[in-house]
């Protein structure tokens, strides 16, 4: 078995390929038609396009567990996942200046520095710096 | 206060607050970063940190989950994936992130990558040019 998709569920793809793709930096790889507006919509790593691709998957408009499972992590300030960034104060900064809203600031946690950030999607993300 | 910053918070105090202990875990993976393509063995890396090697090793695999030897495998590794990809024979790669032998790289590589070198780079070299066929 192989890791290629993992999912993130988003409450409006649209709005989550904007975010995802325009703020994050991350870009689009498959965007497949589905049923009534949904999408098989993915995005990858800009320089590993060959990389696990992320779903961005609209599961809390169609099954209400999946709703009520992303807003209790939400409203905890938990991350639905994590990506893994060169330096995480200088993402912090960027993010920053194009809006993004924090509930971590850069924070060392042992020998790695987290930041958490609202996806604007219905989650927190957190990035993840190696020290 | 969110139930997570109290989380990092709490974590943070029960499992990261020995500060020296961390500084010499985070200063020798620096040391492995900066210095992967050279003869890296516990005994030098414990040597620098003025610590044992047996505390040393301890405290990688504590703080990083893997032992130094572990990291720098995958380390040596991931480096010899992006020297393929830009066209290094299979040998001078070997040499370039650090191994000795081409034989054990190869075999090391393929149980890291699930292909051989050549097999990666032949690979390599055949998404990028049907890319450039359309």
């Amino acid at each position: 078995m192989k890791v290629k998709v993992l999912s993130i569920p988003v409450q409006n793809q649209e709005k989550a390929l904007k975010f995802y793709t325009e703020t994050l930096g991350f870009v689009k790889k498959m965007d497949v038609p589905l049923s009534e507006q949904n999408r098989w919509l993915t995005v990858v790593n800009k320089e590993e396009q060959d990389g696990t691709e992320i779903l961005l998957e609209p599961s809390p408009n169609h099954f209400e567990p999946a709703k009520v499972y992303q807003k209790a992590l939400m409203d905890a300030g938990i991350p639905y996942a994590q990506f893994n960034v060169e330096n995480t104060q200088m993402e912090y900064d960027r993010l920053k200046s194009l809006g993004v809203e924090f509930s971590v600031k850069p924070t060392e946690m042992g020998t790695v520095k987290i930041a958490v950030f609202n996806d604007t999607c219905g989650n927190n993300i957190q990035i993840v710096e190696i020290l | 206060m969110t139930f997570y910053q109290k989380e990092i918070n709490r974590i943070k105090g029960i499992c990261y607050s020995n500060k020296d202990q961390i500084q010499i875990a985070i200063g020798t993976r620096n040391y492995m970063e900066n210095n992967f393509d050279r003869k890296l063995n516990l005994d030098l890396l414990s040597h620098i940190k003025f610590t044992s090697k047996f505390h040393l090793l301890r405290l990688f695999k504590k703080y990083y989950g893997q032992t130094p030897k572990q990291y720098l495998i995958d380390k040596r590794i991931g480096q010899s994936k992006s020297y393929l990809k830009k066209g290094m024979s299979v040998s001078e790669t070997c040499y370039a992130v650090g191994f000795e032998s081409p034989s054990s790289f190869s075999t090391l590589f393929k149980k890291k990558i699930g292909q051989t070198p050549t097999d990666f780079q032949i690979e390599q070299f055949s998404q990028s040019q049907s890319k450039n066929d359309f």
